[in-house]
């Protein structure tokens, strides 16, 4: 996945060089920060960003638990 | 827009708020089957249902799921572990709970009107407001052309839409559903299913909904948590909180991917209890899926 990210679509270098370079608005962060946490918080699962216009307007997520 | 995503995710971001409505502890239940020897249908099973939760039980025919729900509703009793609601031991049904059982138990004397009343009635809501709270629920469930017809007269999504609204009228806290939907036809199911996503929703978190069901997609589509079971002898696999606004579409990406994850674990199960010699039919239908 991670390399889907660095070919395609964001210049190679250092994590804060790729953030620097995509000159992120207010609102780009606030759903970064938001994957963010539901990504440190989820062991096994999915996350789903549904975009609508060009903007995330829905972060929906699957977690599961192995019970056994 | 952050407002938005934030309140969106709420269902399974506080799972552990407030004491549960619903507890099941170490539940054991026995039964003996007709050759004599004791078969162990639910084994060692816990969990909690949180006020205004949604969950689903998932799992291979025969693996024990009716029998945790026998017991939520007081039709039955744990051979051990016990069963608990807002914290006190289950004793026996009670107007706190209605089920949905598959087959419409509609009373074929009555009309669709007179089986509401007489819910309401037994239920102990005023005559004066009975005719309201009829008129309502017929009206939220589609029938209230039909409220003077005879059950029999109804097709079978009439009935269990009859049934809906009957369970519902008299405001239980609690709605338990055995595979209520799982004797209907697709069409029949995918507007049932819509009907009760809507009804969940506009109860706003104040209805918690149990439902027992083989069918993977029904249990992605209106759970927020779904507890898949293994087979005979029924445990707990996995769970599944699923954090998708309603109402769903089955087409969503999560809940298309949901269904497609349990259906691999429930395929993986049955493999795994036929290749333990295990008896039971508890192959999935294609239409399960």
């Amino acid at each position: 996945m991670s390399d889907d990210i660095t070919t395609d679509a964001s210049p190679p270098g250092t994590a804060d060089e790729q953030f620097a370079a995509l000159e992120l608005s207010e609102e780009e962060r606030l759903v970064l920060a938001k994957v963010a946490d539901i990504v440190r918080r989820i062991n096994y699962g999915t996350v789903v960003l549904v975009i609508q216009d060009g903007k995330v307007v829905q972060i929906e997520m699957a977690e599961k638990f192995r019970l056994r | 827009m952050s407002d938005v995503i934030t309140s969106r995710l709420r269902p399974a971001e506080a799972p552990g708020e407030g004491p549960p409505k619903l507890a099941v502890r170490d539940l054991v239940k026995t039964r003996r089957s007709t050759s004599g020897a004791v078969v162990t249908a639910v084994d060692h099973v816990t969990f909690d249902v949180r006020l205004g939760e949604f969950l689903c039980l998932l799992g291979p025919s025969g693996c024990g799921k009716t029998s945790i729900l026998n017991v939520l509703a007081g039709l039955d009793e744990p051979t051990s572990g016990e069963a608990l609601l807002d914290g006190r031991p289950i004793a026996g049904p009670g107007p706190d709970r209605a089920v949905l059982f598959q087959e419409p138990a509609l009373f074929p004397w009555l009309s669709v009107a007179g089986n509401v009343d007489l819910a309401l009635k037994l239920t102990g809501t005023p005559a004066s407001e009975r005719p309201d709270r009829i008129r309502t629920w017929l009206a939220n469930v589609g029938l209230e052309a039909f409220a003077d017809v005879q059950p029999h007269e109804l097709s079978a999504g009439m009935r269990q839409r009859a049934q809906l609204a009957r369970a519902l009228a008299t405001e239980p806290e609690v709605l338990l559903g055995d595979e209520p939907f799982g004797a209907l036809d697709a069409q029949a199911r995918e507007l049932l299913q819509d009907e009760v996503q809507r009804v969940w929703l506009e109860r706003g978190g104040r209805k918690t909904f149990v439902f027992v069901t083989h069918n993977v997609r029904e249990a992605a589509l209106l759970a927020d948590r779904v507890l898949v079971m293994s087979a005979a002898p029924g445990r707990l696999l996995e769970e599944v909180r699923i954090s998708a606004p309603r109402p769903r579409q089955l087409d969503d990406v999560l809940v298309a991917r949901v269904v497609s994850d349990v259906h691999e674990l429930l395929m993986r199960e049955v493999e795994r209890a036929r290749a333990d010699g295990s008896d039971r039919p508890i192959l999935p239908q294609e239409s399960d899926r």
